[in-house]
């Protein structure tokens, strides 16, 4: 025990005394693991938000229906029961569903498309409100950009129609709810509860529509058939199995298929590649830290020597270079640490907006950092065991009189 | 007289390929307070009969290597070397051997105090003020606190004494503790160190040099005689009493 803690102390001491000779070694251990681990946080950032795009941006995971269809109340509702499907709502006819908006602080008067919306709307993700009735509408970015307004404004909506010969307008106040993201659309879009759709469908095709009191003809049929919607997969993986299905009911569709798959392969790829240049960076890692502490180990010989002689066991003495090296891959793993996030912040706040990427390009996870810890301390202490067991090996007399 | 070192027909080869240089004790008996000095040129195998007689040094051959400490238990040690019993023999070797080298030896990151102190933390001895008194007579005590780097050559041999004295040893052992230093400080060092021997009843075995004709009276030489064996292929040492 005595000699345990004898041993720390000297090994410290030494290690202390010889900051220049240590500060090297540190030196030398954090240059290889820095670049590693920066390497990694790109890896890992990269690959990270790649998939997290890819199943965050509801464009992938989107299907589209080709062509018109005639889609009732209960296929959509079969749909929107489905566990892969994550929002599905109806579309009306595309040339019903545009609307002329026109607000105070804008003189123009806007040609808006008209989509129904409801909760859980991937594009409208992160919104607190939807349209309740038809008198609530949120704009696309763009739209509310054009109109000059904001959330809370109350604008006025209007639909016309040739009917009978005769032009006809109805006028609407909405209330601006809420804009929608940028990412959402790039087109002048507004989103809107079902039943205003439904309605200007109606008034467009010159029916009645009782609860706005716009005239027309009364509606003979109840039964309501939909041309088209608008339908969201749950994650990406799921986008194949919908396709499939939908396309065994006849229905024609597109989606991001060729796209996600793609992607899917540059992420496996980009892995298999990434990994490749780790495990050499590890070996390389190793073998350079080895050696510099295998060197050391040797260099210390003499002064290994004159502890056998005062008394230390050869056992205990072997844990004189497994601590020092210990210590090296403790420091030099702390400061390829600093390293570490002075470049992650570099590259986060200057390089990631350059490239139009609203996450961080280049980050790890604590758990990261501590596999690099294991992996230095393990390495050190092989070397310096290999080391430090032929320092105990020799007899106490050659260490003395080789130099 | 008690008999603390008796070896007979102990062998340490040093052969590459058949050439080389081979060290024989036919017979040696060192008794307790007795102080000895090896003498021969450099190369004939005073160190290495120093390091065997310190246990750091495996012998090759023996017939007979005993060590009978003043203080403690006899012990068979080219037993204990066949056996590779590494750590008795280090146990040994720090209770009752204190070994200054030709280069003092000192870690050089420990100050001059922690040096000569190490052997007693090791022991488990008490820090009493026998640091103090030691390092007072061998004329050290305002370097205490300094690194080994900061010290002349006699400084750093007399804390060399110092460290290899201070746990009380029965036997020192100096291997030409004095080689590097002018004659004038080598011999008053060794003047200080002998005084020191005689105070605290230790048995002194070392490599001789100019200063040991000064002690000629108080010193038992073992001569050493040499001759070239095998056909000229191996240089044979053989120290006698």
């Amino acid at each position: 025990m005595a000699q345990l803690t004898n041993i720390i102390r000297l090994s410290f001491r030494d290690y202390s005394h010889e900051w220049r000779m240590s500060g090297c070694f540190v030196l030398a251990l954090a240059s290889v693991l820095a670049p590693m681990m920066i390497l990694f946080g790109l890896k890992f950032g990269i690959v990270s938000s790649m998939v997290q795009d890819l199943v965050e941006n509801p464009l992938n995971r989107e299907i589209r229906p080709v062509g018109s269809g005639r889609y009732d109340e209960d296929w959509i509702e079969a749909y929107r029961n489905r566990k892969d499907v994550a929002f599905i709502v109806p579309r009306t006819r595309a040339l019903a569903a545009t609307i002329q908006l026109k607000s105070e602080t804008s003189k123009r008067i806007l040609s808006a498309e008209l989509l129904a919306t409801a909760e859980g709307d991937p594009l409208l993700r992160g919104l607190k409100r939807m349209p309740q009735d038809y008198y609530q509408v949120i704009l696309s970015q763009s739209a509310a950009n054009k109109l000059k307004v904001t959330a809370g404004d109350v604008i006025d909506a209007s639909l016309s129609r040739q009917f009978d010969g005769k032009r006809d307008r109805v006028h609407l106040p909405v209330t601006v709810i809420d804009i929608a993201n940028a990412a959402a659309t790039s087109r002048n879009v507004a989103f809107v509860h079902l039943d205003l759709l439904i309605a200007s469908e109606l008034f467009k095709d010159g029916r009645l529509v009782e609860d706005l009191g716009w005239e027309g003809d009364r509606s003979d049929s109840l039964q309501r058939f939909y041309p088209s919607f608008r339908l969201y997969a749950r994650s990406i993986s799921d986008v194949e199995t919908l396709v499939g299905d939908l396309e065994r009911e006849g229905v024609r569709v597109n989606a991001n298929v060729a796209e996600i798959s793609t992607v899917q392969s540059i992420d496996r790829n980009l892995a298999v590649i990434f990994w490749i240049i780790a495990c050499v960076g590890a070996l390389g890692f190793s073998f350079s830290l080895g050696a510099s502490l295998w060197a050391n180990v040797d260099r210390k010989r003499r002064d290994l020597s004159v502890l056998r002689l005062v008394g230390f066991k050869s056992g205990r003495i072997i844990l004189f270079p497994v601590l020092q090296a210990c210590y090296t891959a403790a420091l030099g793993w702390l400061l390829a640490i600093l390293v570490y996030l002075a470049f992650e912040y570099l590259i986060n706040y200057f390089l990631a907006p350059r490239l139009n990427l609203h996450r961080a390009l280049c980050f790890l996870l604590a758990e990261h950092f501590l596999w690099a810890l294991a992996l230095t301390v393990t390495v050190a202490i092989l070397a310096a065991l290999i080391g430090g067991i032929r320092a105990a090996r020799i007899e106490p007399a050659d260490g003395l009189r080789d130099i | 007289m008690t008999v603390i070192y008796s070896l007979k027909n102990v062998v340490k080869e040093r052969l590459i390929d058949g050439v080389g240089f081979r060290l024989v004790v036919p017979r040696i008996q060192i008794n307790a307070r007795e102080n000895i000095a090896l003498i021969g040129h450099s190369g004939c195998g005073k160190s290495t009969l120093l390091d065997l007689l310190a246990l750091i040094l495996r012998p090759d051959q023996d017939e007979e290597f005993g060590l009978h400490p003043v203080d403690g238990n006899s012990h068979d040690i080219g037993r204990l070397w066949q056996r590779d019993r590494q750590g008795v023999l280090s146990q040994i070797r720090k209770q009752h051997i204190g070994y200054v080298m030709q280069s003092g030896g000192l870690l050089p990151y420990l100050t001059v105090r922690e040096n000569i102190e190490l052997p007693r933390r090791l022991l488990g001895l008490p820090d009493d003020d026998s640091i103090k008194s030691l390092s007072r007579v061998l004329g050290i005590d305002r370097q205490l606190d300094k690194l080994p780097g900061l010290l002349s050559a006699g400084e750093r041999q007399r804390a060399a004494f110092a460290r290899a004295l201070s746990h009380r040893p029965s036997i020192l052992i100096a291997d030409e503790p004095t080689s590097a230093l002018d004659p004038i400080t080598a011999q008053k060092i060794m003047a200080v160190v002998m005084e020191v021997i005689r105070g605290l009843k230790i048995t002194l075995i070392t490599a001789s040099h100019d200063w040991a004709h000064v002690y000629r009276m108080e010193l038992r030489t073992l001569k050493q005689e040499a001759e070239a064996v095998e056909g000229g292929k191996v240089y044979q040492s053989r120290f006698v009493d």
